[in-house]
Order: C-alpha cells, then sequence, then structure tokens
C-alpha cells in the first residue's frame, strides 16, 4: 500500500471514528434532553427540593406530612455518598418499577412508585441520565419521623404485598393517541392521583374513586375533584379552559391555583409540550364523572 | 348650647377614628371584593388576548383595572383581618418581609401587563401575562388555604 493509500485509509478511519463519537455524545444528549423533560412531567424536582428560596434543586430534605408521619425526601443528586451517584440502572428502574431500595429494602408509598411503575424503562433510564448530568450535591438525608409500628420497612414491605401491583402501562387500542398519551402522563409520570384520588384507611388509592378528590391533601387541606361531574368536578370547563389552566394557573372564572397546584403548574405541567396538555385534557375529560362523597 | 356642641364634636371625632379602623369582616369583604375584580378582569384579558373573544377595544381598560387592583394589593391584609371567614393563611403576618416582597411583585407585573397592552406589541403582551399568572399563583400556593369543598 502507498503511502497515500495509508493516509487516506487513515483519513475515512478518522473521520468514521469522530462521526461515531459525535453520534454517541448526540444520543447521551438526547437523552439527558429527553429526560429533562420526562423529569419535569414526573414532577421530581416537587418533592425532591426543600421548601426554601435558596434550596438546590433535586438535593431532598422536604417535609412532605401525611397521615403517617412526616416523610423527608431523598437527595437525587449524583453525589456518591449522599445523592444516587452510585447507582446502576437496573437500581435506578427498580427504585421506580418496584419500590425496591438499592439495598433490597421497601419504600414507603410516599414515594410515588405505585405510579411510576407504569413508565417505560427507556423513560426511566432517561431522567436517570438527566438527573445525572446535574452537579452533585453533599446534602444528607434527613430521617422520617414515624410512628414505632412504622419504622420499620417490613411495614413498606407488608404494604407493598397487599396493595401495590408492578406493571408498565398498556396503551388501551379503543382509544385513541391522545387519551392513550393523557393516561400515561396523568396516571403515571404526573401521578395526579397521588393527591387528587382518596385513599383508603390504610393509605392505598381507591381505584374506583381516580381523581374523584380527597379530603387529605399534602397540604392538609381537601384537593378537589378532577372528573367530568358538572357540580362537584370539572364537567363544565372546556377543552381550552383546562388547557389554559394547565399551562397558566388560571381557573375558568378567573382565580388562580395556589395550595400545592401553582407548584405543579410551575415546575410540571407549564413546561410541557401544548399537544402533552392537550392529551391531559383529553383524559380528564374522558373519565367516568363521579360526585364528591355523599357524607 | 355650649354642652350640645361639645357632644356634637366628640361624636364626630369618635365617628372620624372608627372611619380608619374597618372591622375584620368589612375589611375581608374588601379584600375579597377586590381579589374578584381582578379574578375578573384577568379573565376577560385572557379571553381577549387568546382570541376567544373579540372585544379586543376593551382590553385596556381590563388592563388599566388590574393594575389598580395590583396597586390596591398592599392595603387589602391589615392586621387582624384573620379572623372568621378567610382564606387567607398566618404566613401572611408571621413574615411580613416576605409577603411584602410578593405584593410588590403583584403590583409590577400587572402594571407591566399594562404597560406592554398599552404599546400593543403582541408579543410583549404574551411576554408580559406570564409574571402576571405568576405572582396570582405563587401568592396562593403560598398564602392562601383552599376553601374546603368536601
Amino acid at each position: 500500500m502507498s503511502r497515500a493509500a495509508v493516509f487516506r485509509r487513515f483519513c475515512s478511519l478518522a473521520t468514521a471514528g469522530g462521526l461515531l463519537l459525535v453520534a454517541l455524545s448526540a444520543s447521551a444528549q438526547s437523552a439527558v434532553e429527553r429526560g429533562r423533560y420526562l423529569t419535569a412531567a414526573s414532577g421530581c424536582a416537587g418533592c425532591h427540593t426543600e421548601d426554601r428560596e435558596d434550596a438546590v434543586p433535586f438535593a431532598g430534605g422536604r417535609a412532605i406530612k401525611s397521615a403517617f408521619g412526616t416523610f423527608y425526601s431523598p437527595n437525587i443528586t449524583p453525589d456518591r455518598e449522599t445523592g444516587i451517584g452510585n447507582w446502576s440502572d437496573t437500581q435506578f428502574v427498580a427504585a421506580l418499577h418496584d419500590g425496591i431500595r438499592p439495598d433490597g429494602a421497601s419504600y414507603f408509598p410516599a414515594f410515588p412508585f405505585p405510579s411510576y411503575t407504569g413508565m417505560t424503562t427507556d423513560d426511566a433510564l432517561d431522567i436517570k441520565a438527566y438527573l445525572f448530568s446535574l452537579p452533585a450535591v453533599r446534602q444528607a438525608n434527613r430521617a422520617h419521623e414515624l410512628p414505632w409500628y412504622l419504622r420499620s420497612r417490613l411495614a413498606a414491605r407488608a404494604w407493598k404485598l397487599l396493595y401495590f401491583q408492578a406493571g408498565r402501562f398498556a396503551p388501551d387500542p379503543s382509544r385513541d393517541d391522545s387519551w392513550n398519551r393523557g393516561a400515561y402522563l396523568v396516571r403515571h409520570l404526573g401521578h395526579c392521583g397521588q393527591c387528587h384520588t382518596p385513599r383508603s384507611r390504610f393509605g392505598a388509592l381507591i381505584a374506583d374513586r381516580e381523581l374523584a378528590g380527597s379530603p387529605s391533601g399534602v397540604k392538609k387541606d381537601s384537593v378537589p375533584n378532577v372528573t367530568p361531574h358538572e357540580a362537584d368536578g370539572i364537567g363544565t370547563w372546556s377543552a381550552p379552559d383546562l388547557e389554559l389552566f394547565l399551562e397558566i394557573g388560571m381557573l375558568p372564572d378567573g382565580d388562580f391555583a395556589g395550595a400545592g397546584m401553582g407548584q405543579v403548574i410551575d415546575e410540571n405541567t407549564s413546561q410541557l409540550t401544548g399537544e402533552d396538555r392537550s392529551a391531559i385534557a383529553t383524559y380528564l375529560r374522558a373519565l367516568p364523572a363521579l360526585p364528591d362523597k355523599q357524607p | 348650647m355650649r354642652r350640645t356642641l361639645l357632644i356634637a364634636s366628640v361624636a364626630l371625632l369618635l365617628a372620624a377614628a372608627t372611619a380608619h379602623a374597618a372591622t375584620p369582616e368589612d375589611a375581608i369583604k374588601y379584600r375579597k371584593a377586590v381579589m374578584s375584580t381582578m379574578a375578573g378582569h384577568i379573565n376577560a384579558i385572557t379571553l381577549i388576548f387568546t382570541g376567544r373573544v373579540e372585544h379586543e377595544k376593551f382590553l385596556l381598560s381590563h388592563a388599566e383595572a388590574l393594575a389598580v387592583g395590583g396597586e390596591q394589593m398592599g392595603v387589602l391584609f391589615p392586621a387582624g383581618s384573620d379572623v372568621g371567614r378567610t382564606e387567607a393563611l398566618p404566613a401572611i403576618w408571621q413574615e411580613p418581609e416576605k409577603f411584602a416582597k410578593a405584593v410588590e411583585q403583584s403590583r409590577l407585573a400587572t402594571a407591566g401587563l399594562r404597560d406592554a397592552i398599552r404599546t400593543g406589541d403582541k408579543a410583549a403582551i404574551g411576554k408580559a401575562m406570564k409574571p402576571v399568572a405568576d405572582s396570582c399563583k405563587g401568592c396562593h400556593d403560598r398564602y392562601r388555604k383552599e376553601e374546603q369543598s368536601m
């Protein structure tokens, strides 16, 4: 082979290698980009960021008051000691899909894995890629404040045996794409039911009252019925009303949402594409119209 | 005669003094009246701006009225108006400096929207809507109890 031929081959190999590197980093880049969107759609920052002005997003420490005690959200930045920097892909997916910690113990359902279990593995891994692209923050986790009978993780395990079923979202072929996308966003990523669906005395969501409102929200207020019931729910809202609400927080009477929903709009629904907000509206408007429970 | 004059002036003074201190019930009533007015105007502005109704000639009047509400915000939460039928949370009076900042934000945002509408520039109006929405829901998120509907 002539020197010129060797040189040409070298050049073409180098070009191919360079292209491969560019392609790899582009796909990593897009995983991070997709992950950023999915992390917003999944409302991760809302719980995993402390409630003070100078709090670092995702470093944990927010108090989540529930009927069962106060939970403190953990650090999910990629710090190796205090965050999730040492987690493998499998461990991250197991946390979201099965409510299992890397040490094998079970999460309490204050972490909405019963919703996230429906997330595709690809989406879960994109979220991990995004979280791992953030700066690592050293902030130790704070222990939950729970009554004695819940201090053992066995309680979390028992709860899962009784009330939790793992499984990915399966689209309903009898519905259109918008409904299916909306179902995925509402039931799984957005985990809307964690506040808007009432719970049994053991904290399990009551499936046949999906999104029909709950007397006990995280801020101790009642959470509204968002089924299309005329008097008690959002039956009088048009699709544009609902989409505008999810975008800027304005209710059809010009009032603005508060009590926790303002934050959900800021960090989650306002960040979505118009198409995804429209899918959420499609899904909500197709729910069975349920009245508030009679006292 | 002198006695009558004295009684009359004391009565006048008392009336003047009480006129300054509204009862908590009336202070709350006024607060709710101004807030509902603002809700009405921002609702109207949104309907016009998004083209769902055509009444563009009223857009500026709505925005001016909304900005008046923004200016009033500072007087709507006097000390003592945290009793009875109100959704105002104690945090308003517990963290007065932080709340004052939020009040100023509401004044600036509504004035900004009014000024943008005065220019008639669609892009500027769209941009000026966001701080208003952020200010409304930011305060409601932190300082308002959601009504007990269930």
